[in-house]
């Protein structure tokens, strides 16, 4: 008798875990990936990542909401179109390099090895290259410059640096050492790009002892490309006339 | 013995009858209860082979290790420590040990008559 109650108490607990496992079963659970602290903190960091595009995206949708505001004064009267479009020429002007621009930045002063002692097996070891100038443009571009100018010649996207010998040559000019490259942009980032271990300036100054000296100014100012842009065979796309 | 598992079996088809089902977020927490249900009924029908069975070590058991092995589970999961890992290797050894004393009881019963 006692057995048959055991066995009768087994049985319905046994049902019961039965009911359990099938409900979990039915929940079709794919894969339990138990949560570690590495997990969260990579999740959290995509999150902020979205975070921070989702505030891109609202600024440039006021940007645009602004725009629009305009726009619409214009279309009542309120506002002369030939003001907006004095504003854009010159914002276009800006963008394109037609103007001189001032603002806080560094200015880098290269000058050729000035030891007599050659370092290295070549004497062209010991010289500027155009490859130097380049790779430190292209440095202070990662570092967020704005504006870069070379002597006083503003670098354009269009802008050649050329080898000629001793000197250099950019938008038709020669130049000749020192080179002095001023950038407008976030000074400690900048100086930072040219000057921490490792960068090609740091390489430059201390393994080819090349004069390469930074320096953090307050007010660099770079004069306006004096050029002129025309393309002879680039046209805008879907222009055929 | 056959007893559990025919249960076992009934118990599965009401569950897949029955429509409730509940959050996958405490899936791990039930599965963890699972286990901890499992070897106290196996560790009941080895007691009742054995003519030990209690029923108030049976009840507490089945209720206390899987509220137990549930709650370590979720501390573990609040903690960032996988605490779920000692219910595991508890209540599967244990329900190794259980189920290879059952067999024995069950063989040795078989060859004595």
């Amino acid at each position: 008798m006692m057995e048959l109650k055991n066995k009768v108490i087994i049985a319905i607990f046994s049902v019961l875990i039965g009911i359990i496992i099938a409900t979990q079963l039915k929940a079709n659970v794919e894969a339990y990936v138990p949560v570690t602290i590495k997990s969260i903190e990579n999740t959290k960091k995509e999150i902020d990542i979205i975070k921070n595009e989702i505030q891109e995206i609202e600024k440039i949708i006021q940007k645009r909401e602004e725009e629009l505001e305009v726009l619409k004064k214009i279309s009542a009267g309120d506002e002369d179109i030939i003001d907006l479009f004095r504003k854009e020429l010159y914002s276009n002007m800006i963008a394109s390099g037609y103007v001189d621009l001032e603002g806080p930045g560094i200015s880098i002063k290269m000058y050729d090895n000035p030891s007599d002692e050659i370092i290295g097996f070549d004497i062209n070891d010991d010289v500027i290259h155009d490859v130097d100038i380049l790779n430190i443009l292209n440095d202070l571009r990662v570092a967020g410059a704005e504006a870069i100018s070379i002597n006083g010649e503003r670098v354009m996207p269009t802008s050649e640096i050329k080898c000629n010998g001793p000197i250099i040559r950019i938008n038709g000019r020669s130049i000749g050492t020192p080179f002095i490259i001023k950038a407008i942009g976030d000074p400690q980032l900048l100086m930072a790009a040219v000057s921490a271990p490792h960068t090609y300036g740091d390489m430059l100054k201390n393994v080819y002892q090349i004069g390469f000296e930074p320096k953090i100014e307050e007010k660099v100012i770079i004069p306006a490309y004096r050029g002129e842009l025309t393309f002879e065979y680039a046209k805008p796309k879907g222009d055929d006339s | 013995m056959v007893i559990a598992l025919i249960g076992i079996l009934i118990g599965g088809v009401i569950g897949f009858l029955l429509p409730y089902t509940y959050n996958t977020t405490y899936s791990l927490y039930i599965t963890i209860a699972i286990l901890a249900c499992l070897d106290s009924v196996f560790g009941g029908v080895r007691a009742s082979l054995e003519n030990k069975f209690n029923i108030r070590v049976f009840l507490s058991g089945f209720f206390g290790n899987s509220i137990l092995a549930a709650f370590l589970a979720y501390i573990g999961d609040r903690l960032g420590v996988p605490l779920y890992y000692a219910a595991i290797f508890t209540f599967g050894g244990r329900l190794f040990d259980n189920f290879a004393a059952i067999r024995r009881l069950i063989l040795f019963k078989n060859r004595s008559i």
